[in-house]
């Protein structure tokens, strides 16, 4: 362990001897004695710090981070110390807690729809708090209160102190959260992953925000994320956890200059990059494992490409690098070189391929859409694009652009109330007025990938029920139909996965039977609707791989997603839509290097990228 | 996100599904259960005495060796007769349940799948029937109507349908947008295969809860119905019938009436323990997100 | 749209189930077994002069559709007739017998709201704890345990055994009234406390974890905010909507306590007047129910629009 004393401050912060936050040797339980959730965790926070938590889908983050305002769901185990200003919030009673919540330790939540009580005013939000820890206000000092604090998120317009949380847009009610999280004043916020459920534009001004407070108010910051630049551009050390435990610890710039865990490394490659194509897109191979199935080994050995049979025979602890760094890898100093090389290796962009177009596949004309029988806002206003055969043609744009109707549109789901859609030569705009041969054709044609893998497949049938359910489907003209074991190849999965059912199977395996299911008939089109938006960034590579597999063997990708950097990974060319308008298309390079329209800039200036820059 | 994201870890490939043992109340309530459908079945056979032979020289006693929970009025053997009970008690509650889950799943999964006229019938219908208090309906139709345990069975299945329509539709309307019948949709799958191979299975949990609800709410009322002279005929072990005709004797033989009431609440709480359980049971073999 | 005219709108639906319940109740004369006149007379011997005077009185001669618009015109007025069998204005049985009953809903309603909402919240609370269990088991049992049954072991334990309790009647002067209120207030109760229990749990459940809940407590409000402000006020939309339906049946319940009680009240007089087909006595007891359950239901809705700021925002556009 490294000494907490020579632990280097970032620069320029106001630093004190005793840390803010010690925890120590936390582990969480299911209950006493059961599977572990969290195990061994340290971390230390000072004053004035901002830390981050990274980690993907059940690695432990949100846990441990509840435990230092101890809001560990009811019925878990919690040992260890977890000493806020020096006393241990673990073997403190509720009501002792109580006391350090909101006043010492305050937390931001992910949901910004579901953090406010939907049933009272944002004002009554504040003055609660305010309250809460005995002060008395008067009427008028809390109307002038509450004015005061919206204003330090933000918020100037005083009305909104009177509206209800459902009056109020998505970034909006995080700010009027954050308000609320401050309102006693916190020495440290713990902040968990705060700007996930918002769009990018607005996640960057949440951050933004966030960050100010914390430097004005020289507060501590636990933050919580899935999202390595984002952890890299606010905070000044980061705690990378993986399966229940801590295996990196860094500041943001020696992850890059002097990587020291196979994992974190993994987590940096698959993330797939927004200024350029990269050739490959691989992810980590496997799947995160479950942390009591790796609670005596390291929980990274079965997916490291580094590891030797030593690595499965106890937990590795967290041993320093240097005085700052740390890693649990016990190969860190054999290996160091080789995972710098790795690192260096994803960085180098690969040529872009520019496939001549052929004939028009699809073609869309003066599409809209409204859902008001009054007609009176559409969700998608005007739209025009072609696709044109071997070309991938990727649609970007934040939620409410419209770009979920249009699939929706394309697929027969919803009938567009103006205009026309036309797929090799047929016009599909009116689905139900096909006969079936049409149908049965079109159909043949065009098939998608939704966004969610939980509900993507029926939960009652099996994988091989599925695959033959949609192979029966497939029109002669298609050729030999495959078999189910080849089209599982097809996505990387085993034949054995025939006889599972979904809810065996993790989200990205789910991704690619749905994927499978799509090819069973042979389109020519494949819609892919946010296929990874909800898989974790080391499965998500494997996902987009197969995808790239799927366009090069003759099916084109129609590729709809908020996420500028797969886009770019995946697409040839690009159309940007903003609230049901076309606001920009063009080859995807062209669109994102140089773009033309200040909405499209916005977008672009809105992915993270990982230094702390971008929030200044 | 992670929010989706985070259910990986948990409903992941590696953990093996956690077996659940059966909870010493459900296997109390199982074995209840059986016994009672076995009275159901051969309870006449089994009965001691036969259920209907008078003795009016008997009359009512408490308990003897001869007749374990003593006799009635008549001079009738209570145990008898609430053993005999079981089939009246039990069959009309049966149909009930059957049929309405029956009625209800076809008509909720083609509300809620195709909307359209049975959508909006099923709709409004519930609005009308919603609160309005189906033992009070059952007692004026059936009272007026003459009375009798099939007709009461029968305005029980009516009155039951719209609300039990209305929670399937609910339940279908919660599948009906979700991926997988919209990429059933998209591969070109019929109506009729997409809601029988696909939503069917799906809403089977809420079939299951319906029909065990049905059942004990059936119980209740038919029985309540009985107990108010307007169910089964008088002179029937049917156990509400039983509990009315005894109920005066409470201070002499107070088994009388105190054996038909609890095996009904006895009988009922059995079968709701034991839906709620399958009901979790069915429900958590399916879900993924719990 | 404003709340006025969503009120008069739910009225609408409510005149319009009102409508249909009475065409339904008027048809009762029709499809109970033997000729209308026969109903109507009742155990009255059957001389032409008197078949005659009924004919005229329920205009038995005119088409079906004028006997029921004329029927309707009369009800409007509150005019349901003369009981077949006492003679007495359908509206004077009524309001005679309307007293105990009150007093019976009322005390139910009371008993349940005091014990359900609180066992409900409680449970809730310590989800899986014994303290759950218990309440849980204690619901299962109540709710498939019918008012009868209830009504009879209640009678049996305090009332044949312990005798503290009368058996039967509704008792005279207050104190009597209250002392013969007690048992089929309970057995009244028992099931509406199991039904309220259930939603009261089930809804604080969900609250309970939702995020605005751990929220509050991460900014360590205090412990009875939370419970009034988030976890009450949040749970209080199911309840109040579980409350209003138990109230539509509270008659039904009504029916069966006061016969297991040998109360004299508006259920008794419902079974009565249904076994010795007193046509226009049921007809007014269906109507009056209907008017309740219209009533609880406006009701509902009123409070609910007064708790959500949600609903009352879709009201009023």
């Amino acid at each position: 362990m490294t000494d907490p004393t020579t632990t280097a401050p970032a620069p320029g912060d106001q630093l004190s001897g005793a840390p803010l936050l010690a925890v120590h040797d936390l582990a969480i339980t299911r209950w006493p004695g059961g599977p572990p959730l969290v195990t061994g965790l340290d971390l230390e926070l000072r004053r004035g710090e901002t830390i981050a938590l990274v980690g993907e889908s059940g690695a432990g983050k949100s846990l441990s981070a509840r435990a230092a305002i101890k809001l560990v769901p009811a019925g878990l185990h919690v040992t260890g110390e977890v000493r806020f200003q020096g006393e241990d919030l673990n073997r403190m009673d509720e009501e002792a807690v109580r006391a350090v919540r909101g006043g010492g330790v305050a937390m931001l939540l992910q949901d910004p729809f579901t953090i406010l009580n939907p049933l009272i005013r944002t004002r009554t939000h504040l003055i609660e708090t305010l309250r809460s820890s005995g002060r008395r206000l008067s009427g008028a000092e809390a109307a002038d209160e509450v004015t005061r604090r919206l204003a330090e998120v933000g918020i100037t317009d005083a009305s909104v102190g009177d509206r209800y949380p459902f009056e109020l847009s998505g970034g909006m009610r995080q700010r009027v959260a954050l308000a609320c999280a401050l309102a006693k004043d916190p020495a440290l916020l713990i902040a968990d992953e705060p700007t996930t459920a918002l769009d990018a534009t607005t996640q960057r001004d949440v951050l933004r925000l966030l960050r100010s407070v914390q430097q004005a108010r020289g507060m501590g910051v636990l933050m919580i994320t899935h999202d390595l630049r984002v952890a890299f551009s606010i905070s000044d050390r980061v705690y990378v956890m993986y399966a229940g435990g801590v295996v990196e610890r860094a500041r943001p710039e020696d992850f890059l200059a002097a990587p020291a865990h196979p994992y974190t490394v993994g987590l940096i490659r698959a993330e797939p990059p927004t200024g350029y194509r990269r050739e490959q897109l691989d992810g980590i191979p496997g799947q995160v494992p479950a942390p009591e199935t790796v609670s005596h080994q390291c929980a990274f050995a079965d997916r490291c490409s580094w590891a030797t049979p030593e690595c499965t025979t106890a937990r590795p602890p967290l041993l320093a690098v240097t005085d700052v760094h740390a890693s649990a890898c016990r190969r860190r100093e054999e290996i160091a070189g080789e995972l710098l090389a790795d690192l260096h290796a994803a960085w180098e962009p690969a040529t872009v391929p520019d496939p001549p177009a052929g004939e028009t596949v699809l073609r869309v004309a003066g599409l809209r859409k409204s859902y008001q029988r009054d007609r009176s806002t559409w969700a998608v206003d005007g739209i025009d694009f072609t696709l044109g055969s071997g070309r991938n043609l990727g649609i970007v744009g934040e939620s409410g652009s419209g770009k979920t109707t249009l699939a929706r549109c394309l697929l027969g789901l919803e009938e567009p109330t103006e205009g026309s859609i036309e797929l090799l030569g047929t016009d599909v705009s009116r689905y139900r007025s096909l006969d079936r041969e049409q149908l049965r054709r079109v159909r043949g044609q065009l098939q998608c990938v939704f966004q969610d893998p939980y509900s993507s497949l029926n939960r009652s049938h099996s994988v091989g029920f599925i695959l033959r359910e949609a192979l029966s489907r497939r029109s002669p003209e298609a050729g030999p139909a495959p078999s189910v074991e080849e089209l599982l190849d097809r996505v990387g999965l085993a034949a054995r996965y025939a006889g599972r059912k979904p809810v065996a199977l993790s989200g990205g395996q789910r991704q690619r039977v749905a994927i499978a299911r799509a090819l069973a008939i042979a389109p020519k089109v494949l819609l892919c609707d946010e296929p990874v938006a909800a898989l974790d960034v080391s499965v998500q590579g494997q996902v987009l791989q197969v995808l790239r597999e799927v366009s090069e063997s003759g099916t084109q990708l129609l590729f709809i997603t908020h996420d500028l950097a797969v886009v770019r990974q995946m697409t040839d060319d690009l159309v940007v839509l903003e609230r049901g308008k076309i606001v920009e298309s063009g080859r995807t390079e062209a669109v994102l290097d140089q773009p033309s329209h200040p909405y499209t800039a916005r977008l672009v200036g809105a992915v993270p990228t990982g230094d702390a820059e971008w929030l200044s | 996100m992670s929010a989706i994201a985070g259910q990986d870890a948990i409903g992941g490939g590696t953990t093996a599904r956690k077996r659940r043992r059966m909870p010493v109340s459900v296997l109390l309530a199982a074995i209840f259960a059986v016994l009672v459908v076995g009275l159901a079945i051969f309870g006449p056979l089994l009965a001691p005495h036969d259920p209907a032979a008078q003795s009016l020289q008997t009359g009512v006693i408490g308990p003897t060796s001869d007749h374990l929970l003593g006799t009635d009025h008549l001079g009738r053997d209570i145990l008898s007769r609430v053993m005999a009970g079981a089939r009246d008690a039990v069959i009309g509650p049966a149909i009930i349940a059957i049929s309405a889950t029956v009625i209800s799943l076809v008509f909720g999964i083609i509300a809620g799948y195709r909307g359209g006229v049975v959508e909006a019938v099923v709709l409004r219908v519930g609005d009308l029937m919603y609160a309005v208090p189906a033992i009070l309906v059952s007692i004026v139709v059936i009272g007026v109507l003459g009375g009798g345990y099939y007709l009461a069975v029968a305005v029980l299945v009516l009155l039951s349908v719209p609300a039990d329509t209305r929670v399937v539709r609910a339940a279908v309307l919660s599948e009906r947008h979700l991926p997988y019948i919209e990429a059933g949709q998209t591969l070109g799958l019929s109506r009729w295969r997409i809601m029988t191979v696909h939503i069917l299975p799906n809403v089977m949990p809420t079939a299951v809860a319906i029909a065990l609800l049905e059942f004990v709410y059936g119980l209740i009322t038919l029985s309540s119905l009985s107990f108010l002279g307007l169910g089964a005929e008088a002179g029937s072990p049917e156990w509400g019938r039983m509990l009315a005709d005894n109920r005066t004797l409470l201070a002499e033989n107070p088994n009388a009436a105190l054996a038909p009431a609890l095996l009904i609440m006895a009988t009922a709480a059995a079968v709701m323990l034991l839906g709620d359980w399958i009901y979790d049971r069915v429900s958590e073999e399916s879900t993924t997100r719990d | 749209m404003s709340i006025a005219w969503y009120i008069l709108r739910r009225l609408g639906v409510g005149l319009l189930l009102l409508v249909i319940a009475s065409f339904f109740v008027f048809c009762l004369l029709y499809i109970s077994p033997g000729s209308p006149e026969q109903v109507l007379l009742g155990g009255r011997p059957s001389t032409p002069e008197i078949i005659g005077t009924i004919r005229a009185k329920y205009n038995l001669d005119d088409p079906f559709l004028v006997q029921y618009g004329q029927w309707l015109l009369d009800a409007f007025r509150l005019d349901f007739g003369e009981s077949i069998v006492t003679d007495q204005p359908v509206t004077t049985v009524l309001t005679d017998r309307a007293g105990p009953t009150l007093a019976l809903a009322l005390a139910g309603l009371v008993l349940t709201i005091v014990i359900a909402v609180p066992a409900g919240m409680y449970a809730a609370a310590k989800r899986n704890t014994s303290g759950d269990r218990m309440v849980s088991m204690l619901t299962l049992l109540g709710s498939s345990a019918p008012t009868f049954a209830v009504g009879v072991l209640l009678l049996y334990v305090f009332g044949v055994s312990l005798e503290w309790f009368p058996v039967f009647g509704n008792g005279t002067g207050f104190t009597g009234q209250l002392h013969h209120l007690v048992l089929p207030a309970i057995a009244l109760a028992v099931t509406q406390i199991a039904y309220v229990t259930r939603q009261t749990r089930a809804a604080a459940l969900r609250v309970y974890e939702q995020d605005y809940v751990t929220f509050a407590r991460s900014r360590g409000l205090g412990r009875s905010l939370i419970w009034r402000r988030y976890a009450l006020l949040n749970s209080s939309l199911p309840i109040v909507t579980a409350t209003g339906l138990l109230l539509a049946y509270t008659l039904g319940g009504a029916v069966l306590v006061e016969v297991t009680f040998s109360r004299e009240g508006v259920g008794s007089l419902m079974l009565q007047a249904v076994q010795s087909k007193d046509i226009p006595v049921v007809q007014g007891l269906v109507a009056f129910a209907a008017i309740t359950v219209t009533l609880v239901n406006l009701g509902v809705d009123l409070v609910n629009l007064a708790i959500d700021p949600r609903l009352r925002k879709e009201v009023t556009g």
